[in-house]
């Protein structure tokens, strides 16, 4: 029973670190950039989850504000500092997003204060549900459905529709791809939009099943750059192989080594660097 | 001005810096001097950002848990468990190059952004490590209590001679960095970040190169880490959290991190800086992450760049870069691990 809500406990986590995840490798695997703010945009979208939930008193409503006010946030990142520095300065823009990074988590700071604040999910979900014999938290299986459903969609979305051509084109070949016609600069802003949508989304996701506190931000980037690496840079597929290990990895750390459990997630990264250097999912160039 | 006559103005300038700083105690408050010994240690900590960045070409973010690591080695050998000194010390710095060590093996396979996230993980396991453990690193309270010792006679615990012997260790560390970036190695290492592939052709270890500098600038941190851990007899895991991790590299990029005595001059102004700014602001990272976004906007080469292109600065031994976030060509561009694709 014990090993049962251990297995489900990584589920869970499993879960937010692919929606955390998904979204930063899509936008690496495109524009060169690894979004350093993803974490602040994390805590800022849960933030704002709460403010949200506050005024409209719907947990739904909390979601997609969230989610969309980050989605926003990224569109005004990309199109105001990342976009000024984009040939062949990938580094600048990841010291861009650094920098933005530490401004975004002081004035969370100031705003909503070092105690450490979590989302109320509505009683509908909230009540636990008895499966198999096995009674756990109803909200769990709830977020694990949403990571299901966003790893649905996001597969559509690159491989169903024009966007995702383009966006798969644009990987391999930047340039013809733009000859062809195809504005990039919107393709890239769309893509960091996503990004920082499902960041946002991670956020109220885990505001509700975590708490939000400051610091909050920086863990939850070093998990999401953790299970990219681990993944595969620019892999989906990766992505989420590696989010449900590192998930389970750390479920099992918790409850068998507490002082440890941080620290265990990097042995997987440290093995897969050292044999597979492009991590699991990854396209060795 | 002839360049012989720069050169005399160049040398006296330096001779004039060079007595006030050491005879600083003789005319400023105890503290004064306690920021500029704060600038001392975080400028050690600033020389191995801005070994790693103006020389390799790398930017690491793994640099302050070398700072960390030193100090809770001497906290917990020589506070918690009694060692005479020397032992805590050398027993922190072996620490500090055993960890570069591995540490450098898993990194350097990689370059660019990969290698900043890299770092970023590693740097993060640290401090989680650091902040989680309670039975032996008392997590956030850290360990306290930690007193300077007292080599030949001096005592430490005096802030002047603390001083003294600060800038003593500092001067020492710049004349080695020095010499380091004159020599061959150092030349190889600039080759390594206009290229490593050329340079892998033409026969260097690139990989045990990237290694070696990383080490060398862990030593760096690591000495920074013991001063700060003797001069503020605390170390906790503040020291090691990422907001410290991207203070320095700040600081480093606003000096001018292609210039030899950028980080200097960044630590500097920096740490000044935070004096004032904290009197009058809590927001303090806020100023410090806009004043981050102008430069990297405006003046990526920091504030040696901007002068040296108005003439008046040079940029030190070595072969220093212009644009270190720039590739100079598209062959230079490092091979990338793991580019992807979407499966």
């Amino acid at each position: 029973m014990r090993l049962m809500i251990l297995i489900l406990n990584g589920l869970t986590q499993g879960a937010l670190f692919f929606v955390l995840g998904s979204g930063l490798t899509l936008a690496f695997g495109l524009m060169r950039v690894v979004n350093m703010s993803h974490g602040a945009f994390y805590l800022l979208g849960g933030y704002l989850g709460i403010a949200a939930l506050k005024l409209s008193g719907s947990w739904t409503v909390a979601l997609a504000a969230g989610g969309l006010s980050i989605a926003l946030l990224g569109l005004v990142v990309e199109r105001g500092m990342l976009a000024r520095v984009r040939e062949g300065a990938d580094l600048s823009q990841t010291l861009l997003t650094i920098a933005l990074s530490m401004i975004i988590a002081d004035v969370a700071l100031a705003i909503w204060g070092g105690h450490p604040l979590s989302i109320r999910s509505p009683a509908a979900i909230t009540r636990p549900v008895t499966l198999f014999g096995l009674t756990y938290p109803g909200f769990r299986y709830v977020l694990m459905a949403i990571a299901v459903l966003i790893a649905l969609l996001l597969w559509l979305i690159l491989y169903r529709t024009r966007f995702g051509i383009a966006v798969r084109a644009s990987v391999d070949d930047r340039e013809t791809v733009s000859a062809l016609g195809v504005r990039i600069d919107t393709i890239y802003s769309l893509m960091f939009m996503l990004s920082a949508l499902l960041g946002g989304i991670a956020g109220v996701l885990g505001g509700t099943y975590l708490q939000l506190s400051p610091g909050e931000d920086t863990t939850i980037l070093t998990y999401s750059l953790v299970v990219i690496i681990v993944g595969g840079l620019g892999s989906l597929l990766g992505t989420l192989v590696s989010a449900l290990l590192l998930g389970q990895i750390l479920s099992f750390g918790l409850a068998y080594a507490p002082e440890m459990s941080m620290f265990l997630v990097f042995v997987p990264m440290a093995i897969v660097l050292a044999i597979r250097p492009e991590g699991l999912f990854g396209r060795r160039t | 001005m002839t360049t012989e006559a720069t050169r005399h103005a160049t040398t006296i300038a330096a001779a004039i810096v060079v007595v006030a700083l050491v005879a600083l105690p003789a005319y400023v408050g105890q503290y004064t001097l306690t920021t500029f010994i704060r600038t001392i240690y975080f400028g050690f900590l600033a020389l191995s950002v801005g070994l790693l960045l103006g020389q390799g070409g790398m930017i690491s973010l793994t640099q302050t848990a070398f700072f960390g690591l030193s100090g809770y080695v001497i906290g917990l050998l020589g506070t918690e468990r009694g060692f005479p000194s020397p032992i805590p010390e050398l027993a922190g710095l072996a620490a500090v190059l055993l960890l570069a060590f591995v540490f450098g093996l898993v990194v350097m396979r990689t370059y660019g952004t990969v290698f900043l996230m890299l770092t970023l993980a590693l740097g993060q396991i640290c401090w989680s490590f650091v902040r989680q453990n309670t039975s032996l690193l008392h997590g956030w309270a850290g360990i306290r209590g930690i007193q300077p010792p007292s080599p030949f006679g001096l005592d430490l615990t005096q802030h002047a001679i603390f001083y003294w012997i600060s800038l003593a260790a500092f001067g020492f560390g710049l004349l080695v960095l020095w010499r380091l970036a004159e020599s061959p190695f150092g030349l190889a290492l600039n080759g390594i970040r206009e290229s490593p592939r050329r340079m892998s052709a033409l026969g260097y270890p690139v990989f045990w190169l990237r290694v070696t500098a990383f080490v060398i600038a862990a030593l760096y941190a690591g000495i920074g880490g013991i001063l700060a851990a003797w001069s503020s007899g605390i170390v906790t895991p503040t020291a090691m959290q990422l907001s410290r991790t991207i203070w320095i590299l700040l600081v480093v990029i606003l000096g001018g991190a292609a210039h030899f005595w950028g980080p200097v001059l960044g630590t500097v102004i920096a740490v000044w800086l935070d004096v004032l700014i904290s009197q009058l602001t809590p927001r303090y990272n806020t100023v410090i992450g806009i004043v981050f976004v102008a430069v990297i906007l405006v003046a990526p080469n920091g504030i040696l760049g901007v002068l040296e292109k108005i003439g008046a600065a040079g940029t030190g031994p070595g072969r220093w870069r212009r644009n270190l976030f720039v590739p100079r060509a598209a062959e230079a561009a490092p091979p990338t691990h793991g580019r992807g694709g979407h499966t």
